[in-house]
């Protein structure tokens, strides 16, 4: 070999190297970016707490403020929660997701004068005890100063916008408190989330006996003619249709079945079918996949024993083919968390917080499109809920390799003995 | 004695009388259970036949003198500005601009498809190609969404820089050159998998007969098992364009959604067919809605024919052989 064949190789070579070595450089950056932005708004409460926040007004009954001694501080709040010795009560400062300013409670003594407030907002909650408790966002409260006056504090009165300067407030002037303004924690995901679960509900009832019927009849039954190969292909096209189209075809040829059900408009439903039939293609190959694997033999002998056709596809072929259908199924369910342009024609891009299978919603993929989509879009939300959908979507791709790995463990053994 | 082979005989015509009953009903469920299943599998290819039908036939409404204020079809297929708000749909420069870019997205995937394949399936050691494999198959599973926010969080940014370094000013990094790199990332893994399994279809003698007439490994690799797996390359390129083409929700989220065109500045605002139908989604009715499904119609053509074009292309290459 000359010299410059060498070079010539070994360039290629490092060429290889490098592009593999980019793709392993792209999913790092994507997932170190969706970590760094997303994690610190990642938690328990944003998984379980409503989109829309309350607004919660509440009354205060006289009280003697000289029966209550001073509150003691309790020793584990945090260094930047400032307490009010006179109710009880602890405030934090901070900055929401629409980068707006906030006071939160952070503490509420157990025997504090602010435990039973009266619930005044109209509402099926109105008349209910409600206290100034942790977690709430507060908006304004108003109190009686020593001269008798009403005045008001917090981050909607010219006062009290930060937590100190309310507290001192609080603390000096005030006699006692009359109500207050709060509203609780919002931007929540878990109407998405129920949302996206209720879609993954109605997708697989529609698609799996559909897709299973479909691959049964192709593996089993369809003869070798030009009938089936079309069905087939067409099948196979169907797969190479975009999801956007797909969602167009939600939109004129699903949506009158839906209004059979007296549904008008777009609805979880109506995504539902949609994505029931984005999901056939993958659905009829993994199982058609693993009814190819199911051996003849068994088939032969089931037959032979006197069963009929469909009692040996029932009890004899589709138990055999169950692991198949099993990696069917995550991946259908990976396939609906991450899909987004069919159902944001066929579900909408409302955030609802109380989902329902005949009315609009968003999935947690479409959620993160609408957040997105505002005049300022929201990177840590989106990249919070990107963790959730990336975490899912991962572990279900892995559950499957690992699914299919021991299934073709299961089938070499045997023949090696 | 009598009584007994009396007793026997009626019990065994009862019970020949059940078998016969169970069986013919055996035989309906078999009949039923067979109709049933052949209807899902023609239910499930006929699928494809009826979305082509209705998004066409919706799609082609807004032509028709009957609609309430009809869309010349004339300007929808030459216009160059797409104004909405002024009625006037013109698709060309968006068919221009979803070509381009998906275009140029191929020639940076492509080539680095194809090489990670190579590099997967014949340099790699064993457990670093199982590695690989695993990146390649999470990248394909990554939704689109997670891209999008990906590429305006990072993608935007690189781009910015990019033109502020050629004294160009973008918008926000929205940019053709952001849906090309994009959508380049997001087909990789599609051509690359179709590669892998193209290259592992290359009979081992081919390469064992190359080696033997002393080509070196590499020559090997590029030379023979590249070209043997040539026609199954080009069909992971026909699948990887048309995602490219139809990728909607992270395209529309960098896209810009320029008013005129053709776009042919990297750093200046584009606008795609799919980034066009995602648009104002907050119509319901009128030409705004119903145009999306004319867009789509478009769409579904640009696809067909790019998949026609391509092949034809596989053709060639291979007869020339």
């Amino acid at each position: 070999m000359t010299r410059r064949r060498i070079i010539n190789d070994k360039i290629k070579e490092a060429l290889t190297w490098l592009s593999s070595g980019i793709s392993a450089f792209v999913l790092i950056a994507i997932v170190v970016f969706i970590f760094s932005r997303g994690w610190e708004t990642l938690n328990w409460d944003l998984l379980t707490t409503g989109y829309n926040s309350e607004n919660l007004m509440a009354d205060f009954v006289h009280v003697d403020m000289n029966e209550f001694s001073e509150f003691e501080k309790p020793s584990n709040l945090k260094d930047d929660a400032v307490f009010s010795s006179k109710y009880g009560i602890a405030f934090v400062d901070g900055i929401d997701a629409n980068k707006e300013t906030y006071t939160k409670v952070v503490y509420l003594d157990e025997s504090s004068p602010l435990q039973d407030g009266k619930i005044t907002t109209a509402g099926p909650r109105q008349g209910e005890q409600l206290a100034l408790h942790e977690g709430l966002y507060l908006q304004k409260i108003s109190y009686l100063d020593e001269a008798g006056d009403k005045k008001s504090a917090g981050q909607m009165s010219p006062e009290g916008k930060e937590a100190s300067e309310l507290v001192a407030i609080l603390d000096n002037q005030s006699v006692e408190i009359v109500d207050f303004y709060a509203q609780t924690e919002g931007g929540g995901l878990r109407g998405s989330i129920i949302t996206t679960l209720i879609l993954i509900g109605i997708t697989l009832v529609i698609a799996l006996p559909l897709g299973i019927f479909a691959a049964i009849y192709l593996n089993e039954l369809a003869p070798k003619n030009k009938l089936t190969s079309a069905i087939r292909s067409s099948i196979e096209l169907l797969s190479g249709v975009p999801s956007i189209i797909f969602g167009l075809m939600g939109m004129t040829m699903l949506f009158p079945i839906t209004q059979l059900f007296g549904i008008d408009g777009q609805s979880i439903t109506l995504g539902a079918m949609t994505l029931a039939v984005i999901l056939l293609p993958v659905i009829i190959r993994q199982t058609e996949e693993a009814l190819i694997n199911v051996p003849n033999g068994m088939r032969m002998a089931s037959l032979s024993l006197g069963a009929t056709e469909f009692q040996t596809i029932y009890k004899v072929v589709v138990p055999n083919a169950l692991p198949g259908i099993l990696t069917a199924t995550l991946l259908s369910i990976s396939r609906i968390i991450g899909e987004s342009a069919a159902l944001i024609f066929t579900v909408g891009t409302a955030i609802t917080d109380n989902p329902a299978w005949n009315a609009k919603g968003t999935s947690l993929a479409v959620h993160i499109y609408t957040v997105m989509g505002g005049e300022q879009p929201n990177f840590e939300l989106a990249s919070a809920i990107s963790i959730v959908i990336l975490t899912i979507v991962l572990i279900l791709n892995v559950s499957v390799k690992v699914i299919t790995y021991y299934m073709t463990k299961e089938k070499d053994e045997p023949a090696k003995a | 004695m009598e009584k007994d082979i009396n007793n026997s005989k009626d019990n065994y015509e009862l019970i020949s009388e059940k078998r016969t009953k169970r069986r013919t009903m055996y035989k309906t469920i078999d009949t039923i259970m067979r109709g049933l299943f052949k209807l899902s599998g023609l239910i499930s290819a006929l699928m494809i036949v009826l979305i082509i039908l209705f998004v066409t036939i919706k799609g082609l409404t807004v032509f028709l003198p009957s609609y309430e204020n009809p869309v010349d079809l004339g300007n929808f297929l030459t216009g160059m500005r797409w104004r909405a708000d002024q009625q006037d749909y013109g698709v060309l420069f968006i068919i221009i601009n979803t070509i381009l870019s998906s275009f140029l997205a191929a020639l940076i995937a492509f080539p680095l498809a194809v090489l990670s394949a190579l590099m997967i399936t014949k340099i790699a050691p064993k457990r670093l190609s199982g590695v690989l494999t695993t990146i390649v198959e999470l990248l394909a599973a990554v939704p689109s969404v997670v891209y999008g926010v990906f590429a305006s969080g990072v993608i935007t940014s690189l781009v910015d820089n990019i033109a502020s370094f050629f004294n160009y000013t973008t918008f926000g990094g929205n940019s053709m050159l952001a849906v090309v790199l994009l959508l380049a990332i997001m087909i990789y893994p599609t051509i690359t998998s179709m590669a892998v399994v193209a290259i592992n279809a290359v009979p081992e003698s081919h390469e064992l007969g190359s080696l033997a007439l002393g080509a070196s490994r590499t020559q090997t690799n590029f030379k023979v098992v590249l070209s043997s797996a040539k026609s199954g390359i080009f069909a992971g390129l026909i699948l990887g364009l048309g995602r490219a083409y139809g990728e909607a929700t992270a395209v529309s989220m960098v896209a810009g959604n320029a008013f005129v065109g053709p776009t042919w500045n990297p750093f200046g605002i584009t606008r795609t067919l799919t980034s066009t139908m995602l648009s104002g989604m907050h119509e319901t009715a009128g030409v705004d809605y119903d145009i999306r499904f004319s867009v789509g119609i478009i769409l579904m053509i640009v696809i067909l024919i790019n998949n026609f074009l391509v092949n034809y292309i596989k053709r060639r290459i291979e007869s020339g052989e």
